[in-house]
């Protein structure tokens, strides 16, 4: 009887799993809202025009959007005007007359693109923006809360060279370019923090054309001016290194503090490691990357909806570094990414 | 001051000329500066000047060089990156980094040897032939190394010694650029290719009539320029321990050009000499230095330097009117 009870149960049990096996294969097949997921981004054709395919940023972003458009089936073509402003309004002008279904476009200053922005939109072709704004608002922009960098990078100064042990409190900010968004917008942050600490003085503010040996130079005169400087503020680690050498070179680092920010490559936190620079305000280029992969689907999805008729904003994250926590993931590598 | 063209004195005088306009304002700039700064007369400023100079003198040294003999080199700051960043990207093969170095001036010699060809013995006029391959080693340059900016391996002795070191208190940077402005300047007045470089410059033809080898001196000329660029190169990544390749899209060559003719060598070749080079630009050199000590901002610091260096050429241009000879042979 007890042999008999036991077959059942076992019967049973493999019966059960069986069926349950098949229903699950089934539910598999058909996750809900895939194949329409699927649809909405096969063969779509997204165009990206950087300001340049040779920054770390732009590699990583890159990097994450190709992953994205290999796995759901649309394709990313990159334009890469390599730096110059006329090339990019040609690949800008190229891109709006092949149509494509979005454009991703980084800009160089606020209104180099402003107009050619506007025309896409008018011909039905959605724009996201990435961590460079243009004075034209379009679909979408995913990137840096400059205002808020520009306040943090400062506020970071004002810790150091304000109150009473501070070794003065005279501060430097080197600029990019002075007519490109981050500049602009960082200033306005820069300036709510000046405003709050009226005993900072700003004894420079140059801008080193996101340039190593140009961030150097005005340093160095700097520091000739102002021996007892306190700190430097700047806006991409790759150039603040050059400030960070002038430094080096007069033997002030103990005293000099560097803030900067940038895309979190490793080539930063080995910069913070040399002792070349103190603070890099990260804005995690492969996780902003994900936002944007997010808006890249969000937009290919939403083919009904009309170019430009909706407007958003999303801010990526920013993570404070310095010798403390330059490891990890706040010091990402490219070939890691891919 | 003399030794040169002494056979023309009526281009001596030219030369000399903008050369004392340039080297006065220089003076005058020098001593409104020292007099309203604190600190623009301090040693350590002074030596700051030059040692940011010293790239775009090291530079000027070479297209001067070039621009004596009736060309131009626009390829400069592309091999200079390019050479720089060649070498950096094969030290990361595994190869020892001053290897690495002596295999990206064999590089750059070859392009400059290039270039020297295209001009010499293809006749490409040499400010077509510059322009194009500048832009195909920078592109060739972008699509091998990826990334714009390349850090050198740390830890290299003797590049630390070229950003940082000081003899005599003099920074190496700056004693580079004096010793490739020294070592040109003997070239081109002591020895008999020097001479030749000047004749050619002077009328191409002509000296190709009265049987002076003109192509392998143009061919020479754009390989030593094209070491210089690489020597700048290595300069700067002395200094600033990596190179950002997208110099190449900055006005720096226009800004070595301007140095040169500034400093008083003609575009239309056979006159000049170092010292044109170095006057040319320390102007630069103090004028950079003075706007920025007070903070001038970018837009009024491009005004002020393009007004002083119209007034320049304009005190120049009255002081020597254009004659016949000049305006047949021609400027660009």
């Amino acid at each position: 009887m007890k042999l008999f009870k036991n077959c059942l149960f076992v019967g049973m049990t493999a019966l059960t799993l069986l069926g349950a096996a098949k229903i699950t294969t089934a539910q598999e097949t058909d996750q809900v809202g895939r194949s329409t997921y699927l649809e909405a981004l096969k063969g779509k054709k997204v165009i990206f025009v950087p300001i340049s395919q040779g920054m770390d940023l732009n590699q990583a972003w890159v990097v994450v959007w190709q992953r994205h458009a290999a796995r759901y089936g649309f394709t990313l073509e990159v334009r890469d005007p390599s730096g110059d402003t006329n090339a990019g309004i040609r690949a800008m002008q190229g891109a709006i007359a092949e149509k494509p279904d979005l454009i991703i476009v980084q800009n160089p200053d606020v209104q180099t693109y402003a107009r050619l922005l506007k025309q896409a939109q008018a011909a039905g072709i959605k724009v996201l923006q990435v961590n460079m704004q243009s004075a034209t608002q379009t679909d979408s922009y995913v990137g840096n809360d400059w205002i808020e960098m520009g306040r943090l990078e400062m506020g970071e100064l004002a810790k150091h060279c304000t109150g009473p042990n501070a070794v003065s409190h005279k501060v430097v900010w080197l600029a990019g370019v002075q007519t490109g968004a981050a500049n602009i917008y960082m200033r306005t942050g820069i300036d709510e923090v000046l405003k709050a600490n009226p005993e900072l003085q700003l004894v420079s503010d140059q801008p080193a054309d996101y340039m190593s040996e140009k961030a150097r130079q005005i340093t160095e005169t700097v520091l000739q001016q102002h021996p007892d400087l306190c700190g430097i503020m700047g806006i991409w680690d790759n150039a603040e290194v050059g400030a960070g050498a002038a430094v080096a070179a007069a033997g002030k680092q103990d005293q000099v503090t560097i803030v900067t920010n940038g895309a979190g490559s490793a080539t930063g936190c080995e910069s913070i490691k040399n002792g070349l620079l103190d603070v890099i305000f990260n804005f995690n280029a492969p996780i902003q990357a994900e936002i944007a992969a997010q808006q890249i689907s969000e937009l290919l999805q939403q083919s009904g909806r009309q170019a430009g008729s909706e407007k958003t904003i999303f801010f990526g994250p920013i993570t404070r570094v310095d010798k403390a926590n330059a490891t990890g993931r706040n010091c990402w590598k490219l070939d890691e990414l891919k | 001051m003399a030794g040169s063209g002494k056979s023309d004195t009526a281009r001596l005088g030219i030369k000399m000329s903008q050369e004392l306009v340039v080297g006065v304002i220089s003076a005058v700039l020098f001593l409104v500066f020292s007099a309203t700064l604190n600190n623009f007369l301090s040693q350590g400023n002074i030596l700051a000047i030059l040692k940011n100079v010293s790239i775009l003198g090291t530079l000027a040294v070479g297209m001067g060089f070039i621009v004596v003999g009736r060309g131009i080199d626009l390829t400069m700051v592309a091999v200079m990156v390019v050479g720089v960043a060649f070498s950096i990207w094969i030290s990361t093969w595994g190869v020892d980094f001053t290897l690495a170095v002596v295999f990206g001036a064999i590089l750059v010699a070859a392009i400059g040897l290039f270039t020297g060809v295209m001009v010499a013995v293809a006749e490409i006029p040499p400010i077509f032939a510059t322009l194009a391959i500048a832009s195909s080693v920078y592109g060739s340059g972008r699509i091998v190394f990826a990334s714009d900016v390349l850090y050198a391996p740390s830890g290299i002795g003797w590049l630390k010694f070229v950003g940082n070191g000081t003899i005599f208190g003099i920074p190496m940077s700056v004693i580079i650029f004096a010793a490739v402005a020294a070592l040109m300047g003997f070239f081109l007045r002591k020895t008999r290719f020097g001479r030749l470089v000047y004749a050619t410059g002077d009328n191409p033809n002509a000296a190709r009539t009265t049987g002076l080898p003109t192509r392998p001196i143009i061919v020479t000329q754009y390989v030593i320029s094209a070491l210089i660029a690489y020597t700048a190169g290595i300069i700067m990544l002395g200094l600033v321990t990596g190179i950002d390749t997208r110099l190449y899209n900055s006005s720096l060559i226009y800004d070595v050009l301007l140095v040169v003719v500034l400093g008083g060598i003609g575009l239309s070749g056979g006159q000049g000499g170092v010292r044109n080079v170095i006057v040319g630009t320390i102007l630069v050199g103090i004028l950079t230095n003075g706007m920025t000590i007070l903070n001038f901002s970018y837009t009024s610091q491009n005004l002020i330097k393009s007004v002083i260096l119209l007034g320049a050429l304009a005190i120049d241009a009255i002081i020597n009117p254009r004659d016949e000879q000049t305006s047949q042979s021609g400027d660009i």
